[in-house]
């Protein structure tokens, strides 16, 4: 009997939940996420696909999992009662922010509520200087009194953050010892371990929030424990992290900082495994649902992560400037561009005559148009519909039925009358406005990097993603797009590639070519240790440990960091210099120049990443059991392909069609999601089992 | 509804080209060198069409809007028949079209072969242009003279050649040039991201569409514009406020007055009325009252209309020539951001009578500019420029905001830690201040203070503040916010300092100033009981002031309100006092009452 490993990504709406076993066989299920008790769906899918499949719990040798549990608690805040101390005269740090409004001209706008009322962030008499000089001396007494009546104001967890504790974190660790204590159960945490980098604002909004979800995720993933180990599934659980490796159940519960994006990251850890296995280094990864779209980089193999983002920030493009609009976490995540479109999206006509699309949307419920269940604007998916795209009858999976007829009727009223256009062309124009609000997203994480999509494939999925990919693809000049298996569940399936994986930074703030290159290794090597031993806590052997160090720089009086690999080994001066070089490199690739070798580079973190390295690959090349059949009967449908070519005849196939090769205009309709192929472009099932995609 | 040709083709189009100017506003954000530009954001991209018209702005600070049609107008006429491909034109003169000195524009005519198609502009705040004090933003200045480089329309490169004379005399005249040549640089890379884009728009439409669909764009934003106003009332509204003085004529106030018309699909904004230009440097050019102006009527119009020309034509803007909002030589205006900000609180002021329930309370008045410079011992330069702003006035429907950029300047504040490690320099305190924020229904911001404690041997202080006789007004029955205060030492000697200042400090000098409470809407006997409790707990209001100004009596044990003794509270107060004001009331009283001080 083959042993499986499990992914399970929850979502808003669907728990999505993947098995995948040693020899390639596959199971897949997607099953109504149960608000509120989220480990029951998980426990409960497993079981019935164990009944129908025959399996067994002992046949599972880790379950890995992607949630949205702590992103919700802060959305919704419904976090813990948290407590924050801080240094006298920094109260309102947290509430202050960067002053920065994510809005121009908006008098509505309010700012976000701080997570912890001002009542309950109290301060005490210290200080620490920049150099890590203690300035004025940390009071016992006066400690004792503030953690007292923040015990007194019934805290569940306390959030501690010192002014200069990056420099020295002797206050912060005196103050740790005082709340264990005096209350030896209560959760708690201090900025030192939660993240030792300079900057004020950034580290107490990031040890807040992590104090902030810590009671709640301790909670759901003790729950989700006992649930699992009363299915008889003992297997070890891991969680996905923003920066898309995993961590065991129990660090999560100390650093739930770190998990917060953990939903859409699986994607992209799946996204970037077969383009590796696929020899496509540079891909763009694009995912599309029902409301919003995402889009990431993955270079050289390696995805690209962002040193911080806010969380509940909404939709990013437009406001990357003016930021300010969520909570700030200053953790490592995989960079995501986001933007406010999806199959639900509204297409509506502005007073000046033109039109747009979203941000509205009319969501799931109740949904586009044509799904009859009492939806008035026309959306997206209608305009889907109407162009011939999307299977006229029902949803593919055949679960709901859609009545076309009213998408047409609609469509015909609000928007192409108005503008005195045929329905087809109207709804063909829908389809390539949304493309060109999607496109901000791609740019943003590639040309406004100074990085040309046309020299990168772009990786479709979502339950949208391989509608739009083509129409994304030659909007951006890209040739090749790759629509893997399961589209629509790519976020669980993609959990099942990724590593163990630990990050740890330290504030350096000083002249790169002034260091020391013995302080240099003795940082690097402190991070390392950590690195090594959580490794090894883990259960991983020192020769499958993988270690690599990169570093955060900018030129003196810049404040954009970039993010370059570090040498190996001992620093010497030669180290030193490359370092600075490969910064120079990065900064001219990145924004087109580099300052003459006079000007001094900055240093601001050290950072390192711990990896394991399973024995096994962890994804074997052949996957049995995919969804991929032939369609059940092949046929021909009326597609409009835009006022040049008109409405042509396309095939509608399965994925197991294309095993030869085809030339479009195809539809590819699967359980979860329908690929589109224009016409000319020519379209192969590979022996992963993706759609690959070539545009002429 | 007008019609668009190709409705699709054109958002297509319309997308694009606002995606341009936000990707130059993103690289300059990102490359920049200076904490002024890099954390307040005083910077803007925009595209224009060949004449210089505006098509898209890019994210950017509402004080430069209108501003780059201003200084585009002069380079396009005084090199007309001399704007070849490769040219990038440079100038800060405001009275050759620019704004203040350290506001750097520079421009990129764009070509297809030898036609001009447009024009990539940016604006960038520098940290310094030279002049008399490090900062190039004295208060205190009475000539442009005094305010360091001033450059007239020239070119920086001519048909691509560098024009090195430019770039040195701008080197030697700067104090960090590295920074300032670094920012400069940025401004380029932003130009050339515009370029380089622009050209892939031409290959994708073609130049003869781009060029219609330019003016469409216009066009498009001007229906918009006069779509919205026409559904806001007609007539006349007129406003005034007072600016505490200009720092030279101490104690001498210096009015603002406002007078807003609307007819049908248009308005018009009229200063006149306002003061004469004064001595001190917070003299407007008509550029950055067109600006605020603007900006101030944007805020009741709808968020989806794009910034370009075609809400300008919507909207005409009047000011009197020499006079303070419309400035002629020699007026310096360094520091004219504090009038920039007041023509908005003063065109809030107007825009409330016009829309009762759609504008809030005067604001802190704009952000108090702190720099402080000099030498350290091994004569190596260093400038620490500041600038803080943080509350709103209530508005008709919320508190107002608190510990936020004000709405005309978008800015960021820098890192406590950073500026510890680059600064001879410490923050002492960075909290909020309780009981000054104006009461009412919905109460103005509270303000915070700033504690700056200086660490090398000397330094010049320079500190531009307002707000400090003439309060922010509070808006029908709600009350003024309490008065900005500067300090020196305030846990030892406590020695008050005026509202402008330039001054030598000398090593562990620990300065305060603390902003201005913004305005309250409504009465405050009216306020909800349970935000003033929140307020209470939260030690923003202390519990005299819930029961002075609010009529609210708590119990800070239990931490609930006294309902019985609150009513009674209130009833007192009711008979006590005038009937509410119907109208706007910032005129009671304008005056920081002596005692308060």
């Amino acid at each position: 009997m083959a042993n499986f490993r499990v992914g399970a990504d929850i979502g808003g709406t669907f728990t999505d939940l993947v098995l995948l076993g040693e020899d390639g066989t596959l199971y897949t299920k997607k099953v109504s996420s149960t608000v509120g008790e989220y480990e029951v769906a998980i426990a409960d899918g497993l079981s019935s696909i164990f009944e129908a499949a025959g399996l067994t719990a002992d046949q599972i040798d880790e379950v890995l999992h992607g949630t949205t549990v702590a992103s919700n608690a802060i959305l919704e805040h419904k976090g813990a009662r948290t407590g924050l101390i801080t240094t006298k005269g920094f109260r309102d740090v947290l509430e202050i922010r960067t002053l920065r409004m994510p809005r121009l001209y908006d008098l509505h706008w309010e700012k976000p509520p701080p997570l912890v009322e001002r009542y309950l962030r109290l301060d005490v008499n210290e200080r620490i200087n920049h150099r890590g000089e203690i300035e004025t001396a940390l009071d016992l007494d006066e400690v004792e009194r503030v953690v007292k009546r923040l015990l007194a104001e019934q805290v569940e967890t306390i959030a501690v953050c010192l002014i200069n504790s990056y420099a020295n974190d002797e206050h912060e660790r005196a103050i740790k010892a005082v709340i264990e204590r005096l209350a030896p159960d209560l959760l708690h945490c201090i900025s030192a371990d939660v993240l030792p980098e300079i900057s004020e604002y950034q580290r107490t909004s990031t040890t807040v929030i992590n104090a902030y979800v810590m009671p709640i995720v301790s909670h759901y993933l003790q729950q989700l424990s006992a649930r699992l180990k009363a299915a008889e599934i003992n297997a070890p659980l891991l969680l996905m992290q923003s920066n898309g490796g995993l961590i065991n159940a129990g660090v999560a519960e100390r650093k739930p900082a770190n998990i917060i994006e953990s939903g859409p990251a699986g994607g992209v850890v799946g996204a970037q495994a077969l383009a590796r296995k696929l020899d496509l280094p540079d891909v763009i990864t694009f995912d599309m649902g029902g409301t919003t779209a995402k889009a990431s980089l993955v270079e050289n193999g390696e995805f690209t992560r962002s040193l911080d983002y806010q969380v509940g920030g909404g939709i990013m493009i437009g406001s990357r400037l003016t930021s300010g609009a969520g909570y700030h976490l200053k953790v490592p995540a995989i960079d995501l561009a986001e933007v406010g479109a999806g199959g639900g999206s509204v297409v509506w006509i502005d007073a000046g005559g033109s039109m747009q699309i979203g941000p509205q949307s009319a969501g799931a419920v109740p949904g586009p148009v044509c799904y009859g269940q009492g939806g008035v604007d026309p959306t997206v998916t209608d305009a889907n519909v109407i162009l011939g795209y999307l299977n006229p009858k029902f949803l593919v999976g055949g679960e709901l039925e859609l009545q076309a007829k009213k998408s047409h009727e609609v469509f015909q009223e609000s928007i192409a009358g108005p503008l005195d256009l045929e329905l087809a062309h109207a709804a063909y124009g829908a389809h390539q406005i949304v493309i060109s609000n999607m496109i901000r997203a791609i740019r943003a994480i590639s040309s406004e990097r100074g990085r040309d999509p046309r020299d990168y494939a772009l990786f479709a999925f979502g339950g949208n993603g391989p509608l739009f990919a083509a129409g994304m693809a030659k909007a951006l000049n890209m040739r090749r797009i790759v629509v893997p298996p399961f589209p629509g569940l790519f976020s669980s399936f993609g959990l099942l590639y990724a590593d163990v994986e630990h990050h740890y930074s330290r504030s350096m703030m000083q002249v790169l070519r002034d260091a020391e290159p013995g302080a240099l290794n003795e940082i690097w090597g402190k991070l390392e240790q950590e690195a090594r031993a959580q490794l090894a806590a883990d259960g991983f052997r020192p020769e499958q440990v993988e270690i690599r160090r990169t570093a955060n720089m900018h030129y003196k009086g810049q404040i954009f960091e970039l993010t370059v690999p570090a040498p190996d080994g001992d620093f010497n001066p030669e180290k030193v210099a490359l370092l600075e070089e490969r910064f120079g490199q990065e900064h001219e690739r990145t924004y087109g120049h580099r300052a003459g070798p006079e000007e001094p580079v900055m240093l601001v973190n050290a950072q390192l990443i711990g990896r394991a390295i399973p024995d096994h690959p962890p994804v074997p090349d052949r996957l049995k059991g995919m969804d991929v059949r032939a369609a059940a009967e092949n046929s021909l449908r009326q597609a409009y392909f835009g006022p040049d070519l008109g409405w042509l005849e396309a095939a509608v196939l399965g994925r197991a069609d294309l095993a030869e090769g085809r030339v479009g205009p195809l539809i590819i309709e699967e359980y979860d999601a329908t690929c589109l192929v224009p016409p000319g472009a020519k379209a192969r099932q590979d022996d992963f089992g993706n759609i690959v995609i070539e545009l002429p | 509804m007008a019609k668009i040709a190709d409705p699709i083709e054109f958002e297509l189009f319309k997308n694009a080209i606002f995606a341009i100017a936000d990707e130059m506003a993103v690289t300059i954000c990102r490359t920049t060198y200076s904490g002024v530009l890099r954390d307040n954001m005083d910077f803007s991209t925009a595209l224009a069409d060949e004449n210089g018209k505006i098509v898209a702005q890019g994210l950017t600070l509402p004080g430069h809007l209108g501003s780059i049609p201003a200084a585009l107008a002069v380079v396009v006429e005084r090199f007309a028949g001399d704007i070849n491909p490769g040219d990038m034109f440079i100038l800060n003169d405001p009275f050759d079209g620019g704004m203040h000195l350290p506001d750097i524009f520079i421009f990129q005519p764009l070509f297809v072969g030898e036609r001009r198609i447009g024009f990539a502009a940016t604006i960038s705040h520098h940290s310094d242009v030279g002049g008399r004090v490090p900062g190039s933003n004295a208060s205190d200045s009475t000539e442009i003279y005094q305010e360091g480089l001033r450059i007239p329309p020239l070119k920086l490169f001519d048909r691509g050649k560098r024009n090195e004379t430019m770039w040195s005399l701008i080197e030697k005249n700067v104090r960090i040039p590295i920074q300032v040549l670094g920012d400069l640089r940025a401004q380029l890379a932003a130009c050339h991201i515009a370029e380089t884009q622009f050209a892939e728009l031409l290959a994708r439409y073609g130049v003869d569409k781009v060029a219609v669909y330019m003016q469409e764009v216009i066009d498009y934003a001007e229906r918009l514009t006069r779509a919205a106003v026409s559904e806001l009332p007609d007539g006349e509204w007129s406003f005034e406020d007072w600016i505490d003085d200009d720092g030279i004529d101490l104690g001498k106030p210096i009015r603002l007055f406002v007078t807003i018309t609307k007819s049908g699909d248009s308005m018009t904004v009229d200063w006149t009325g306002s003061a004469p230009q004064v001595k001190g440097a917070i003299n407007s050019t008509l550029s950055f009252t067109v600006a605020h102006s603007v900006g101030a009527i944007r805020c009741v119009l709808p968020l989806n209309i794009p910034s370009n020309e075609g809400v300008f034509r919507v909207i005409k803007v009047i000011a009197p020539h020499a006079s303070i909002t419309n400035m002629v030589l020699p007026a310096a205006c360094a520091a004219r951001g504090l009038t920039g900000f007041r023509m908005g609180d003063c065109m809030f002021g107007a825009l409330a009578m016009m829309l009762p329930d759609r504008v809030c309370a005067a604001s802190d008045g704009g952000n108090t500019g702190v720099s402080i410079g000099g030498y350290d011992d091994d004569r190596k330069p260093y400038i620490y420029v500041d600038f803080s702003c943080g509350t709103h006035g209530g508005r008709p429907w919320a508190d107002g905001l608190q510990g936020n950029s004000n709405m005309f300047a978008n800015m960021a504040s820098q890192s406590v830690e950073v500026i510890e490690t680059e600064q001879p320099m410490q923050i002492l305190s960075y909290e909020f201040v309780p009981d000054r924020a104006g009461p009412g229904e919905f109460r103005g911001g509270a303000p915070f203070r700033r504690d700056y404690r200086f660490l090398e041997r000397e330094a010049v202080l320079q500190v531009r503040s307002d707000r400090r006789e003439f309060r922010p007004y509070g808006l029908y029955g709600g009350y003024p916010g309490k008065p900005s205060a500067n300090s020196l030492n305030p846990e030892t000697e406590n020695r008050s300092l005026e509202s402008k200042i330039t001054m030598n400090i000398g090593y562990d000098t620990v300065f305060r100033h603390e902003l201005a409470g913004g305005g309250g809407w409504g009465d405050p006997l009216a306020r909800d009981v349970n935000k003033v409790l929140t307020d209470v707990r939260n030690e923003l209001v202390s519990p005299a002031a819930a029961f002075a100004d609010y009529g609210v009596v708590v119990d800070t044990a239990r931490w609930t309100v006294d309902m019985a003794a609150t009513e009674a509270q209130r009833a007192a107060l009711r008979r006590r006092r005038p009937a509410v004001p119907a109208k706007v009331m910032w005129q009671e009283p304008p005056l920081v009452d002596a005692a308060e001080g």
